[in-house]
């Protein structure tokens, strides 16, 4: 479903016409750089119609000037010499737009911050060089196309995989912000890992009741689908327009089936709890030895009564809490996982939750004996260090194991207790201590859930950590490198049911933000395709990371079937990875071509502006247009 | 009201550009919702524009951060005010009334040109408050090199009005008579995104009150590590001499009662752990130690991180520091008691100490003024819906973003700024009847 | 004239980190060689080996390719780029041209010091090449 949206319109046959503006900023570029010598030797290029120098051409008389001679002297590109374009680039784009020409018809050439702010005592040089530069200036600007913005049409509906809290509350801030939700859940209920909790940290609500009111929420909303039994199987189309294939395995067979056309996608497929390997500080071989989620359960299950704790009907008057079971791994200490490597990562949630539970323990049953062993205490979160302080007035006991060693357990046969944790503990100084337990609890850490059929939809990005990969923590924390496909909750990396609604609801607004519009405005600087230099090799295709920007394809041309590449502008990112191998040179950024840079090169290299060969306006130049909208409903 | 206030209406009213404030501004605008974006300061990019590199990706901060600030800047939805404080805002009929004060930077803003010129003419020296005191700046002086926007500010209270400015601004933008002006903005829904600041250096007698000079914050750390620091280097401020043994005190500001900041600040085991890494680079035989109760390396990478330092040789004591003075070379000295060999407490010394100070919010409640929502025990915002809705407050309307609600590394707070945006573009959904467009 | 001041210096920088970086050299007034040429890119990828080739041929006297390294925006495009260095080093070799005559390194939007190096060093280079 790759829809053709590149277009090249034919060339205006226009003469092309520069005008070149040279600007003082008041004596800063000035006084180092004889502005009037620079737009004297500029006027002398061939392609150049006016040029001129101005006091302030950031001003409104000044860009009056470049207004004036696009309409009065039928100037088609613009240069301007002036400051960093950081500063007036739009500045001035806006005034070509203002009379009438196409803004990307512009070149700014830094001549302040990069030339004589940093050459003052070189007054000759810095205006050699100032000449070159716009000479460049000039050069890469007669070969510049005229271009326009990529508009895609958007569906204003999308996808969110999993339907535990982050999927819920992506869902729900989705629906209220206008948008259609399709959520999909693998399970037969709603609420995920959330549904399994009593008491949630730190404000010890109740984790049912923080499903059931997302849940009603959910319920109650006209606009989310919600597909119960279901998985994503098909994932298909680009951002604004993605065809996602939802299948109900319990569905009638010829009903499966349901294609979904969503803007966007948020994938929240949330963490499984870490399975302790077999003898794993005796996990498996003996019963007194469980992970924090059974504990949890059982403790959830456990009577008040005068009997005490009781967990899979034997008491339990010692327990030992281990931190860090599955999370914080290292080579050659613990054993590799199935793909060869460690958990090497922190599970971020497992301590508070450990000193949660162990709260929990010691105010039901106030006589058991609890054991904390740590390799550091990550109460981190707002609220958490009380439950630290609180476990340790009431009397936990804390014991801190080396990195390298971590605590075993033998099960006794006959004893008073179940058996004995050993461990080494380096608040006192190294000591190795031997604790008779009823029972060990494994702080389990999380693991992302296999979703590998999912994730190989669309080569989905993975972690070393195997969680699914943001682009970038701090710039495009919630984005997958699939434009419009984003991240909520656990299925990214450990984090509790705040930090996972946090990332949902930022995943949602990232939706929000590309499906605001019946179209996504995207740059223009994109890849293009010039059917009549491509030969089909097909080397820039193995230099394109971005799955689906760049595919080979037969196009009808002058009659006959050729096969040649064919971008698709709403995922290229523009990096002209596959620019760089085209030996044809047929395909390029806009903006951006390599014409343009050998040309520039040349006029730097020219001893005499003059000499540069006049550029009339070639087949290069042209009307590039991605106006093509796909989509709407 | 003055006749000359300039009235405002918006959809939103975000207090505060720090990195939190500029990333739900930019979530709210790109939705298309027009934005009133006030920072007290005169640039914006709040403490994250502070900084060198940052973690986990040692990314440069600036490199970061000033493409998302000139987003800002250019924004068609955003309206910017920078040198600007929030007076109050007052709830009326579901919409919120704010006043604010732009103070004077003495220039003409429309006709600055950003050149310095003013800048390079001055002649009064002053503490440069970006280089945390350790550099310094003139009297009139845009405040760092990326900020924005790139007009200098004079410093009334230390000018000589010499004129020695006016007379080479090539635009004759220097107004000396320049007076504060009034905005009026008639908003839908506010975030605030007043982030922190760090707990005191002089909080803490112990630990000298920040007597010794070779004692420093982690943000004077940072722009010693700044490839556009102060002094091109890390050196001692007492003889610029270049440390061979830097010490970073852990929880010197958290998980203290004694200070009032019981909780842990969650980003200082991760910021000593990245200075340490960049001062290991920069000056590769000096020796780094970390004293601490808890490395609290739990964000995604974080741990990874660690123990990159640990196998670069950062040393990793855990030890309480009781006490920190200062010899006659003005060396701080550390009494510490290792709590891995226990023999007893000692004393130690180090050319360079860096107090890993906490957060504490940069605005409470409890100060008055801006707007009567709640603050927690810890002093930042309350979260009534801490779990399922952490934005919001305890108003409803008003949203929080960023460390405001408590201490986040930038990561958390960029996430929390997205989560800030949702949540008011949700309640103008309820509020506001919207004008037709795609969505409402 | 000094020596330096004659050279021409291609210096490709990048729209995220080194060219802002050389703007922060301005506005610090750092001062060095005219004999310098910065060339704006989105990503130095873009550039085919030839355009390195040809650019030395033309009579550009030394290329720094500033990238953004680690802080690059594109996916797998400073592997791509290293690699690229190093054929165009290959082919520099077999072609006769000093290597140390193009450096690929990472600036970013505050490295003042390490982008008058880089400068400094090229030029170096360059006059010792021609010397040689």
């Amino acid at each position: 479903m790759t829809e053709t949206n590149t277009s090249a319109l034919e060339p205006s046959g226009d003469p092309v016409r520069v005008g070149v503006y040279v600007c003082h900023c008041g004596g800063n570029i000035s006084d180092v750089i004889d502005t009037k010598a620079v737009a004297a030797a500029l006027a002398a290029h061939p392609n150049v119609a006016v040029s001129n120098d101005y006091m302030f051409m950031c001003s409104d008389p000044g860009q009056a000037l470049i207004i004036d001679d696009i309409k009065a002297n039928h100037i088609n590109r613009v240069v301007v010499a002036a400051c960093s374009p950081t500063l007036h680039e739009i500045t001035f784009r806006k005034a070509l737009q203002r009379a009438g020409l196409n803004p990307y018809l512009f070149e700014y050439v830094n001549i302040r911050e990069q030339a004589s702010w940093v050459h003052k005592g070189d007054h000759e040089g810095a205006t050699r060089k100032a000449v070159r530069l716009v000479a460049a200036g000039v050069e890469k600007v007669v070969r510049q196309d005229e271009l326009f913005p990529i508009k895609v049409g958007v569906e204003p509906h999308v996808v969110v995989v999993g339907g535990g809290v982050a999927g819920m509350s992506a869902a729900v801030a989705l629906a209220g912000r206008g948008l259609g939700v399709t959520l999909v859940e693998k399970g037969v209920a709603l609420g995920g890992r959330v549904a399994d909790l009593d008491r949630v940290y730190p404000t010890e609500e109740r984790g049912a009741d923080l499903v059931q009111d997302l849940t009603r929420q959910v319920e109650g909303h006209s606009r989310i689908d919600v597909r119960l039994g279901s998985e994503v199987v098909g994932l298909d189309g680009h951002v604004g327009k993605f065809a996602v294939t939802v299948r109900t395995s319990s569905a009638a067979p010829d009903d499966q089936d349901h294609l979904v056309r969503a803007g966007a996608v948020v994938i929240a497929t949330g963490f499984d709890h870490y399975k302790p390997a077999q003898g794993e500080h005796g996990f498996g071989e003996s019963p007194a030895v469980v992970t924090l989620p059974d504990f949890q359960a059982a403790l959830r299950q456990c009577p008040a009564s005068r009997r005490g704790l009781q967990v899979n009907g034997r008491p339990a008057r010692s327990v030992a809490f281990i931190h860090c079971v599955g999370s914080r791994q290292i080579d050659g200490v613990h054993a590799p996982q199935a793909d060869g490597k460690v958990n090497d990562y922190c599970s971020r949630t497992c301590c508070t939750a450990t000193l949660h539970t162990i709260r929990q323990v010691q105010s039901r049953f106030p006589d058991v004996d609890v054991y904390d062993l740590h390799k550091d205490i990550r109460t981190y979160g707002r609220g958490h260090e009380a439950y630290y302080e609180d476990a340790s007035r009431a009397g936990a006991l804390f014991f801190r194991f080396p990195d390298e060693e971590p605590p075993t357990f033998a099960a006794s046969t006959g004893g008073e207790y179940a058996g004995t944790v050993t461990t080494r503990d380096i608040l006192t100084w190294g000591e190795e201590l031997e604790i008779p337990v009823d029972l060990v609890v494994l702080a389990t850490g999380m693991v992302p859930r296999d979703i590998a059929s999912l994730i190989d939809l669309r080569k989905l990005p993975v972690g070393a950590d195997r969680f699914l990969q943001e682009v970038h923590p701090k710039l495009r924390p919630v984005e997958t490198g699939v434009a419009g496909i984003l991240l909520a909750g656990a299925c990214q990396g450990p984090m509790d049911i705040n930090e996972a609604c946090t990332a949902a609801q930022t995943a949602a607004v990232k939706a929000a933000i590309l499906l605001a519009n019946p179209t996504i405005e995207l740059d223009p600087f994109v890849a293009v395709v010039d059917g009549e230099r491509c030969d089909g090799c097909g080397k820039c295709l193995a230099e394109c990371e971005y799955v689906g920007a760049l595919t080979m394809a037969d196009v009808e041309q002058a009659g006959a079937t050729v096969r040649h590449a064919v971008v698709n502008p709403a995922m290229c990112v523009g990096c002209g990875a596959c620019a760089a191998v085209c030996s044809p040179r047929a395909i390029n950024v806009a903006g951006w071509t390599l014409d343009q840079f050998d040309a520039m090169v040349d006029a730097i290299i020219a001893e005499d502006v003059g000499a540069l060969a006049h550029t009339e306006c070639r087949a290069g130049v042209r009307h590039i247009e991605f106006a093509v909208i796909s989509g709407g409903n | 009201m003055a006749a000359s206030t300039q009235q405002l209406k918006a959809d939103v009213l975000v207090v505060g550009a720090g990195i939190a404030g500029l990333q739900a501004s930019l979530d709210l605008a790109d939705q298309g919702k027009s934005v009133v974006l006030v920072e007290r300061k005169p640039s914006i990019g709040g403490t994250m524009i502070n900084l060198s590199k940052v973690f986990p990706t040692l990314d440069c901060a600036s490199c970061i951060t000033t493409p998302r600030m000139a987003s800002v800047a250019h924004h068609a939805n955003i309206d910017l005010f920078t040198l600007s404080e929030v007076d109050g805002i007052e709830k009326a009929e579901g919409r919120f009334r704010a006043t604010i004060t732009k103070r004077p930077r003495y220039i003409e803003e429309d006709r600055c040109i950003g050149c310095k010129r003013c800048e390079e003419a001055c002649t009064v020296f002053l503490e440069d408050d970006f280089d945390h005191g350790l550099g310094a700046k003139k009297a009139i002086s845009i405040p760092f090199t990326n900020a924005i926007p790139q007009y200098p500010v004079l410093d009334a209270e230390n000018c000589l009005l010499c004129g020695a400015c006016a007379k080479v601004c090539p635009t004759q933008c220097i107004n000396f008579l320049q007076e504060p002006k009034q905005v009026e903005v008639d908003a839908g829904a506010v975030i605030l995104a007043t982030g922190f600041e760090l707990t005191p250096i002089d909080a803490k007698p112990q630990y000298g009150r920040g007597g010794f000079p070779n004692v420093l914050s982690p943000l004077q750390m940072e722009r010693l590590l700044a490839p556009h620091g102060p002094y091109g280097g890390v050196m001692r401020p007492s003889d610029g001499q270049t440390p061979s043994s830097i010490a970073y005190v852990q929880c010197a500001g958290s998980r203290d009662k004694s200070l009032g900041v019981p909780y842990c600040s969650r980003v200082c085991c991760m910021y000593a752990i990245k200075q340490a890494m960049l001062l290991s680079g920069s000056l590769p035989i000096a020796d780094i130690t970390i004293y601490y109760m808890d490395i609290r390396a739990f964000g995604k990478g974080y741990e990874q991180f660690y123990q990159n330092a640990r196998a670069m040789g950062v040393e990793f004591v855990k030890a309480k520091v009781a006490r920190i003075s200062e010899d006659e070379g003005h060396n701080p000295i550390l009494r510490i008691e290792r709590q891995e060999a226990g023999t007893g407490p000692e004393e130690v010394r180090h050319d360079l100490v860096v107090l890993s100070l906490g957060m504490v919010p940069a605005w409470k409640p409890s100060q008055g003024g801006l707007i009567a929502v709640e603050a927690d025990t810890d002093g930042f915002l309350k979260s009534p819906g801490m779990k399922l809705s952490p934005a919001l407050t305890t108003m409803d309307g008003v949203f929080a973003a960023g460390t405001a609600t408590g201490p986040k590394d930038i990561v958390d707070a960029i996430t929390d700024a997205g989560a800030a945006a949702m949540a008011a573009t949700n309640y103008l959904a309820r509020t506001q009847p919207a004008p037709a467009r795609h969505l409402p | 004239m000094s020596p330096e001041d004659d050279l021409k210096i291609l210096i490709i920088t990048t729209m995220i980190s080194s060219y802002p970086g050389a703007n922060t050299v301005g506005q610090a007034r750092l001062q060095y060689s005219p004999g310098t040429f910065i060339v704006r890119v989105p990503d130095p990828v873009m550039l085919p080996e030839e355009f390195y080739l040809d650019s030395f041929a033309k009579g550009i006297d030394g290329i720094i390719i500033m990238s953004s390294g680690s802080d690059c925006p594109y996916e797998g495009a400073y592997p791509r780029l290293s690699k690229r260095a190093g054929r165009v080093y290959a082919r520099m070799k077999e072609q006769g041209i000093d290597t140390s005559r193009l450096k690929l390194t990472t600036i970013c939007t505050v490295c003042k010091a390490a982008f008058l190096k880089e400068i400094r060093e090229m030029q170096q280079n360059i006059l010792k090449a021609k010397a040689a």
